[in-house]
């Protein structure tokens, strides 16, 4: 690989001894960490532990929040009123940028996924700090929605928690999925500092793409709560 | 396989998700009948989790059977959601 031997020499020449051992010790590796050479198993390929590990916990999260999206289903199916009188209504233009921000961020792992299986150590942390700059950015939007950031948030124009069914729901929901996003921030820093100490150099990737299964996940949850507890009218049937 | 790398399926997808993004708040705004606009927004939101999952998350070049590991267990909550909509409808009949 071409590529690959060029950028492992600009990473080495920059970052002196460690990525070196990097770079030489592994460039020939692109499956994943030297601890996790196997045979192809005959039913889940070359997909690494950790990654089977990581889609058994999205599962089990996945049902997580479909509890919580059910919960939400049938009070607001139940309900004659769904909003009541001195409560707000939810922004959807505001949401819908959020959820575009969300998308980004995606896009930006995998384009840092990709670098690091082309062993690109640069863009890898350019586009790892991006993804995490989008993580950032969604919880201060979520802030500014809760609690206001210049203007009033919902908590102020009196959607409060425990009030009704439609606040209490929509602040379950909404909090759990920042609550992984906020998780997914952290954990993507760290991935960035181990990144940037060399760990991931020479297309050692598999810790990036499980990484990014989790961030893509939170972003797949966002796009189903968007739809049913942001996009859904509050007309009835 | 792990690593497949497909810079620009990976910008396709964005487009994609971009415009249904834009279709969804549109449909929205139409103010058609509420059965059509659920059944568009169910639709809507399906296609973009199921673009997430398949070439973002690399579904698509997993093997067959860890597909279906993860495409099971998450049709589940979708599935008992279908069984209550159609309990409600029933209730609702001019019995």
């Amino acid at each position: 690989m071409s590529t690959s031997a060029v950028s492992a020499k600009d990473a080495a020449s920059k970052h002196g001894g460690a990525a070196h051992h990097g770079a030489h010790g592994h460039g020939h590796d692109v499956q994943g960490d030297e601890h996790e050479h196997w045979q192809p198993d005959a039913h889940y390929g070359t997909a690494s532990l950790g990654k089977i590990g990581m889609w058994f916990f999205l599962c089990s999260d996945a049902l997580s929040f479909g509890g919580l999206l059910l919960a939400y289903g049938i009070l607001r199916g139940q309900s004659t009123k769904w909003i009541n009188p001195g409560e707000p209504e939810l922004g959807i233009n505001f949401t819908a940028a959020l959820t575009f921000l969300l998308i980004c961020s995606s896009v930006t792992m995998v384009l840092a996924h990709a670098a690091a299986v082309e062993n690109k150590r640069k863009e890898m942390l350019l586009f790892l700090g991006l993804t995490i700059l989008g993580g950032a950015l969604f919880l201060t939007g979520q802030y500014k929605e809760y609690f206001g950031l210049g203007g009033p948030g919902l908590i102020e124009e009196g959607l409060i928690f425990g009030h009704s069914a439609y606040a209490s729901t929509f602040y379950l929901i909404t909090s759990f999925h920042g609550c992984h996003v906020l998780t997914g921030v952290i954990y993507l820093t760290v991935i960035f500092i181990r990144a940037l100490l060399g760990q991931f150099d020479g297309g050692k990737h598999n810790h990036i793409e499980i990484a990014g299964l989790f961030w893509h996940f939170v972003d797949l949850v966002w796009i189903i709560v968007f739809t049913f507890v942001y996009l859904v009218p509050n007309t009835p049937s | 396989m792990a690593s497949h790398v497909n810079r620009k399926e990976y910008w396709t997808i964005f487009g994609v998700l971009f415009v249904l993004t834009i279709l969804e708040v549109g449909v929205v705004y139409l103010g058609i009948a509420k059965t059509t606009l659920m059944i568009a927004l169910t639709g809507l939101a399906l296609v973009k989790a199921a673009c997430v999952g398949l070439f973002f998350m690399h579904l698509k070049h997993e093997t067959s059977i860890l597909r279906r590991s993860v495409a099971i267990p998450m049709s589940i909550p979708a599935f008992y959601a279908l069984i209550l909509i159609a309990e409600g409808a029933w209730r609702r009949l001019p019995w």
